[in-house]
């Protein structure tokens, strides 16, 4: 199967043709000792398959970053198959930057064709380039096409038999050493005349290929970005936009989560029908049914949350965002290019963790990453949203504003202003010489292409199931186990202690035997040892079991709480759980077990302890060094406990 | 007479780009087409007034002004006393 590389400059439509191309056919992978993600697919035309590689996008292959590294690799075959073939792909608009990559690729001598996108973009700023004309100036074939709004791809697909070898633009010999050098991080001297030479070169052939062309940046991109640049409405559309997608993940993932509640509902009204065996019966609905819907219920969230950033991202909004917050976050320690990791950790620290390879600095690329996990991320959702709801019912307005949504924004804030903080922190931490640097192409706004987007945020869910899904089924288990069984003992005395117990009370026999048993279960030691720790935080074992079990995943919370309380197997959900936590009673005060105080303070420890293996992992792959995650769980840790225990302490249980 | 640099420009007054001043930046100024000859405008900045966009060539390039600060420009003279 025949191996061809796509190549171009970060925002060319090169992704877009990728995806056009393979469709769902595709794999993201890393090459080994990087992080930097490939993606790989496979095209079938006139039914012989080749295998297509998504290069990620750069300007030049001499800049020094993990990108760079991972297309000079490729293209050298360095511990992975060399391109038989390449694909550049050049937006009309901007054909002179375009052309230096090419230059450079080009005298690596590997056959290739050449596809002009945005053609559109260039007709409405006056530029029209002449393909025939390029043609006979690289030598390859030439074809315009718009991945994002052409139809039909046949053009492309011819292409795939005309692959050749080009001439040069440039002669530089013995590229391929000096690629080889910069691999291996020596020094290339002269690349900078050499970067001047070849766009004297470039410039003479833009003269005969660019027609008419006027520079003068016309048309809407300038005009919406003056708006979005406005000292007033600029920020207004900021804050407008993340309200939206907070909003947007709340509201409109609901309607799925809901019917995913019931559609567990009715599985586990089935298990009976297969069995009568009353522990095989409990080990389905209460330990693998519970732990698959506590992985498939937040599908419609992660897949909302990255949709909405996805549309940022191909809109081009995005990188207006980073443009806008680069002042602000240079002096937190920052770089403007942390905005999108830092929006990204409100749907998954993992992703954003991975996500700060794009900053170059690398003492500001620490500090992003360790303070994205104060960011609260999708699986805080569930534990906020319970904890609220203890606190106020929903349609309750204070203001104009809905009580629910201002808690779940001050909890927000409680994360991003603990992360500001400490921004400035680990900045004095990672004393770095290196110079930190901007330099971010503002692309022209595009109508984002819904089904990259759609592709883009399955690719997300999908890794979401199988990272932190096989983990969370896996606790749910062990809890389960732990929960059922007990020392034999203690289990005979609660079993005895619940016979006397519903002789008083007969019409709720089932519920004391529950919970009498739980609290006899190893789940129930466990959670009474930690308790005298986290008793001043107004936690009591139950929850001591739940935080225990969150550590794995912190949406894990919600479902041991409804295991502690025996919610699941009853055709119930957060609001059963919900009701169930009120109606508790604290045996030594006589107040609610869990009232505002302990809301509150449960809400802090969860807005910043790292609480996620998974989190910790990742950092640990980025930064090469456990290092940074002992730390940060440590630290994080402290933060939480104080300020629940503060919390706690000055609230009390009303 | 000091040298002007980008930093320097007035909004909507394209210049052209003498040289880059020696430093660590210069490599990947250059890649990304900041190189004698080319044209250049002032277009928009951050509400803070830092970073700023640039127009180079035809693409737009948002740079901080310490950066900008590197690109030794020359003002268009006619362009100028024709506004």
């Amino acid at each position: 199967m025949r191996r061809v590389a796509l190549i171009g400059n970060p925002n060319c439509g090169k992704s877009t043709l990728f995806n056009r191309l393979t469709g769902l056919n595709q794999k993201t992978s890393n090459l080994p000792g990087t992080t930097v993600d490939s993606h790989e697919g496979k095209v079938k035309i006139n039914n012989e398959w080749f295998e297509l590689v998504d290069l990620p996008g750069i300007y030049s292959l001499f800049t020094n970053s993990e990108y760079e590294h991972v297309v000079v690799s490729n293209l050298t075959g360095k511990n992975i198959p060399k391109p038989d073939a390449i694909i550049y792909v050049l937006d009309s608009s901007n054909l002179r930057r375009n052309l230096l990559l090419l230059s450079q690729v080009a005298e690596l001598k590997i056959p290739a064709v050449c596809v002009l996108t945005m053609e559109d973009t260039a007709a409405r700023r006056d530029i029209k380039i002449n393909a025939a004309e390029l043609n006979k100036v690289l030598g390859i074939p030439v074809i315009s096409l718009n991945p994002r709004i052409s139809k039909d791809l046949k053009p492309i697909e011819l292409l795939f038999y005309k692959f050749t070898e080009g001439t040069l633009i440039s002669d530089n010999p013995d590229m391929h050493e000096k690629l080889t050098r910069f691999l291996n991080g020596e020094p290339n001297r002269g690349i900078s005349t050499e970067t001047l030479n070849r766009y004297s070169n470039i410039d003479l052939i833009v003269k005969r290929v660019v027609i008419r062309e006027n520079k003068k940046r016309e048309g809407n991109t300038l005009k919406i970005d003056k708006w979005v640049t406005h000292p007033i409405s600029g920020f207004l559309i900021f804050f407008g936009i993340m309200l939206a997608i907070f909003q947007g993940v709340f509201s409109l993932a609901e309607y799925p989560m809901t019917l995913i509640e019931h559609s567990f509902s009715w599985l586990r009204s089935q298990t009976s029908g297969f069995t009568s065996n009353e522990y095989i019966i409990d080990f389905i609905n209460s330990g693998l049914l519970s732990g698959l819907e506590g992985v498939i219920v937040f599908l419609p969230q992660i897949f909302i949350l990255f949709f909405l950033i996805g549309i940022l991202e191909d809109s081009g909004y995005m990188v207006r965002a980073s443009f806008l917050s680069d002042q602000l976050m240079r002096k937190l320690g920052l770089n403007g290019r942390s905005i999108i990791p830092l929006i990204g950790g409100f749907a998954c620290a993992i992703p954003a963790i991975m996500a700060t390879r794009t900053i170059r600095n690398r003492s500001e690329r620490l500090a992003t990453m360790l303070v994205v996990p104060l960011m609260s991320c999708s699986a805080r959702i569930p534990v906020y949203i319970l904890l609220i709801s203890l606190i106020v019912p929903a349609g309750v307005l204070w203001g104009p504003i809905p009580a629910q949504t201002l808690l779940m924004t001050l909890a927000y804030f409680a994360g991003i202003i603990m992360a500001l903080i400490l921004a400035v922190f680990f900045k004095m931490l990672g004393k770095s010489k290196e110079q930190s640097e901007f330099v971010l192409e503002l692309p022209t706004y595009q109508a984002p292409r819904i089904q990259t987007v759609i592709n883009g945020a399955w690719l997300r869910c999908k890794s979401f199931l199988n990272e932190a899904g096989k983990i969370i089924v896996i606790i749910s288990m062990v809890l389960w186990a732990l929960s059922s069984f007990g020392p034999d003992k203690a289990m005979k005395e609660a079993y005895n202690k619940a016979q006397i117990a519903a002789e008083k009370n007969p019409d709720n026999i089932e519920q004391i035997k529950q919970s009498y048993l739980l609290e006899a279960s190893y789940a129930g030691h466990l959670g009474k040892m930690i308790e005298p720790v986290i008793e001043p935080l107004g936690y009591d074992w139950k929850t001591g079991i739940a935080l225990i079990s969150s550590f794995a995943a912190r949406e894990v919370f919600v479902g041991t709480m409804s295991t502690l309380f025996q919610t699941g197997a009853n055709n119930e959900n957060v609001v059963g759980i919900r009701k169930k936590m009120q109606a508790e009673i604290n045996p030594t005060t006589g107040k609610p077990a869990y009232g505002i105080g302990y809301a509150v303070s449960l809400m802090l420890f969860y807005a910043f302890a790292l609480q996620c293996i998974s989190t910790m992992a990742v950092l640990k792959k980025e930064t090469q060094t456990w290092k940074w995650s002992i730390i940060l769980f440590f630290l994080y840790g402290s933060i939480a406990y104080l300020s629940a225990f503060a919390a706690f302490q000055f609230i009390g249980n009303a | 007479m000091s040298e002007q640099t980008a930093k320097d420009l007035r909004f909507d007054c394209p210049a052209e780009i003498i040289k880059l001043t020696e430093g660590e930046l210069n490599q990947k100024l250059a890649e990304m087409g900041c190189v004698p000859g080319t044209e250049i405008e002032k277009l928009y900045s951050a509400p803070t007034g830092d970073p700023i966009a640039f127009r180079i060539d035809s693409y737009v390039l948002g740079l901080r002004s310490s950066e900008a600060e590197q690109i030794v420009v020359k003002m268009n003279d006619e362009l100028e006393t024709s506004i």
